[in-house]
């Protein structure tokens, strides 16, 4: 249980150096503003789409600037340990590599967890604001009030966690060889991208008109590229009543976990060879 | 003395490690065939100059680097093996910590990453802070320790889960000759209860004054190794001091010279050195 305790001292460090951090707030409060900015925007006349339009903001938001947080404050954390010498007092006590890169990783996905809560909780508070005013002009014309599932917005948090999850682990199995701060943050944005148009590979994996060495090329990438699109499930659980089943949901919980830990473990295998 | 103190402390035999550098990945041998050993209870100096693989030995010793030939083994367990650095503190050259913990937070984080049981911490933490004369900066944040004081909760972190082992590399650079000799008091301390320290420094004057063996090295090689009589003493030569009241004149020089054949090269007068002066008149009360 010893290797456990470790971990957990290690992300809880993480995570308290990663939420002190001046990027930390400024990326919340530009996101959060984002979303809140959206508000003001009501002037113009969307229709039934407006709280889909204001939710898109927030779920941007929360995509955008969550990535670049996973990215950005998982290499900072990573190099700064290694240059500042901190990872060598630490790897110097009775720490494995592989308990060091898991603890890491914790740490900076739960500062991605709180940053999707508070994200979401602005986009919950804006969307609320909302709707109720055009449920009280949709009551005044005689129309049904607009539907927003507020449990669908914290599953989908959840999600969204978990895509985070993906983008912070991609980041760390980078970070593990990496030998700059600058490759590391470069290369970790352009897997990011390439994760984001995995949905291209699929498309070429089952084109009937593609030779078989391109189908075959892109069914191997489809295997090894982590599908983010998958995660798009915003407006099917916060604006459609029939929602998201919940097999659905746990198929793309699940599908997030095991690419977390097959990266993490990736990260790890690499680190352990890695001299520092 | 016991089976388990007859093993030594450190015992690296043949120890070859190469890097690869570059893009054509040429080779880099940072240490060459070294062998020493560090017996138990001692205080063992590790000397050589900027690039001599004094830092790539210490980290092969610690388990942070792999050996490409040769073997070390801790208290005669592989250098590798994760558990036997529960038995090691390590302070690193130019430590830097977690500027926004305080300096107790950061040594009670340390105690429990080397497994220092729950309610040991707080008395471990509290020792460690009082050996290294850091109990009163203790509640302050690291980020606002003098370089002194970084040392020194270095020192304290290395200590707090009382390993038999203490490797220190350069634990006095950058501090003033006042600092310096509290952690050569430090030392002193930990030697007097029992642990063996491993002490990489530029030094000399302080290496000489703790250590009890040193070994030198240089571009890889293990030039030499033994006490400070074995590699200091000149045994060519002789030094004759005279007492006061006594005039050595040159005159007097010339004639034991023509008259006893004497092979007198200099004439000195003793004196201390800079830093023991310093450490006489202005050493903290």
């Amino acid at each position: 249980m010893f290797f456990l305790k470790k971990i957990f001292w290690i992300a809880r460090n993480t995570f308290t150096e990663a939420a002190r951090q001046k990027f930390f707030s400024f990326l919340l409060l530009l996101g959060a503003g984002l979303t809140a900015v959206s508000l003001s925007l009501t002037h113009f006349d969307f229709g039934d789409s407006e709280l889909k339009f204001i939710a898109d903001f927030g779920f941007g938001g929360i995509f955008l600037f969550g990535s670049v947080l996973a990215v950005v404050t998982t290499v900072q954390l990573f190099f700064t340990e290694i240059e500042n010498r901190t990872a060598l007092t630490m790897l110097a006590k009775p720490v494995r590599r592989g308990e060091f890169l898991f603890g890491k990783f914790l740490g900076v996905w739960c500062l991605l967890g709180v940053f999707v809560a508070l994200m979401c909780g602005v986009l919950a508070a804006v969307l609320a604001l909302r709707a109720g005013t055009l449920a009280e002009v949709a009551g005044a014309r005689g129309l049904p009030p607009p539907f927003v599932d507020f449990g669908g917005l914290a599953v989908f948090g959840v999600l969204q966690w978990a895509r985070l999850g993906i983008v912070a682990a991609m980041t760390v199995a980078v970070s593990s060889f990496a030998q700059t701060y600058l490759y590391a943050v470069v290369v970790s944005f352009v897997a990011l991208i390439i994760a984001q148009l995995q949905y291209v590979f699929a498309d070429f994996a089952s084109g009937e008109k593609v030779s078989f060495g391109v189908k075959a090329l892109a069914g191997t990438a489809t295997k090894l590229i982590p599908n983010l699109q998958l995660f798009n499930t915003g407006e099917a659980l916060v604006f459609d009543p029939a929602g998201l089943s919940a097999a659905a949901i746990g198929c793309a919980l699940g599908y997030g976990v095991i690419w977390i830990a097959a990266l993490v473990f990736v990260g790890m295998w690499f680190f352990r060879f890695r001299e520092i | 003395m016991s089976e388990e103190n007859r093993i030594p402390a450190i015992e690296i035999e043949n120890l070859t490690k190469d890097f690869r550098v570059g893009m054509r990945g040429v080779k880099l041998r940072a240490a060459d065939s070294v062998s020493f050993r560090v017996e138990q209870g001692e205080v063992f100096g590790l000397l050589g100059p900027n690039g001599s693989g004094k830092s790539t030995t210490l980290k092969i010793i610690l388990g942070l680097l792999r050996p490409t030939s040769g073997s070390c083994r801790i208290f005669g367990k592989n250098s590798a093996d994760v558990a036997v650095r529960s038995r090691i503190g390590f302070l690193p050259e130019a430590p830097y910590f977690y500027g926004y913990l305080s300096g107790r937070e950061l040594v009670k984080y340390y105690a429990r990453m080397s497994g220092v049981p729950a309610e040991k911490i707080d008395e471990c933490t509290e020792d460690a802070l009082a050996l290294t004369g850091m109990t009163d900066a203790a509640a302050r944040r690291v980020k606002t320790y003098s370089k002194g004081m970084l040392q020194r909760i270095g020192v304290a972190q290395a200590m707090v889960h009382d390993p038999d082992l203490v490797i220190l590399d350069e634990p006095t650079a950058g501090i003033d000759p006042i600092g310096s000799a509290e952690i050569g008091d430090a030392i002193r301390a930990m030697k007097s209860r029992g642990k063996t320290v491993v002490l990489c420094s530029h030094l000399l004057g302080q290496i000489e004054e703790l250590c009890d063996r040193v070994a030198i090295m240089n571009r890889g090689k293990l030039v030499v190794a033994g006490t400070l009589d074995e590699v200091l003493t000149q045994r060519g030569k002789q030094l004759a001091v005279i007492g006061a009241g006594t005039q050595l004149t040159p005159e007097l020089v010339e004639k034991l010279r023509e008259r006893d054949g004497l092979n007198i090269e200099s004439v000195s007068h003793p004196r201390i050195s800079l830093e023991r002066y310093f450490l006489e008149n202005l050493k903290r009360k």
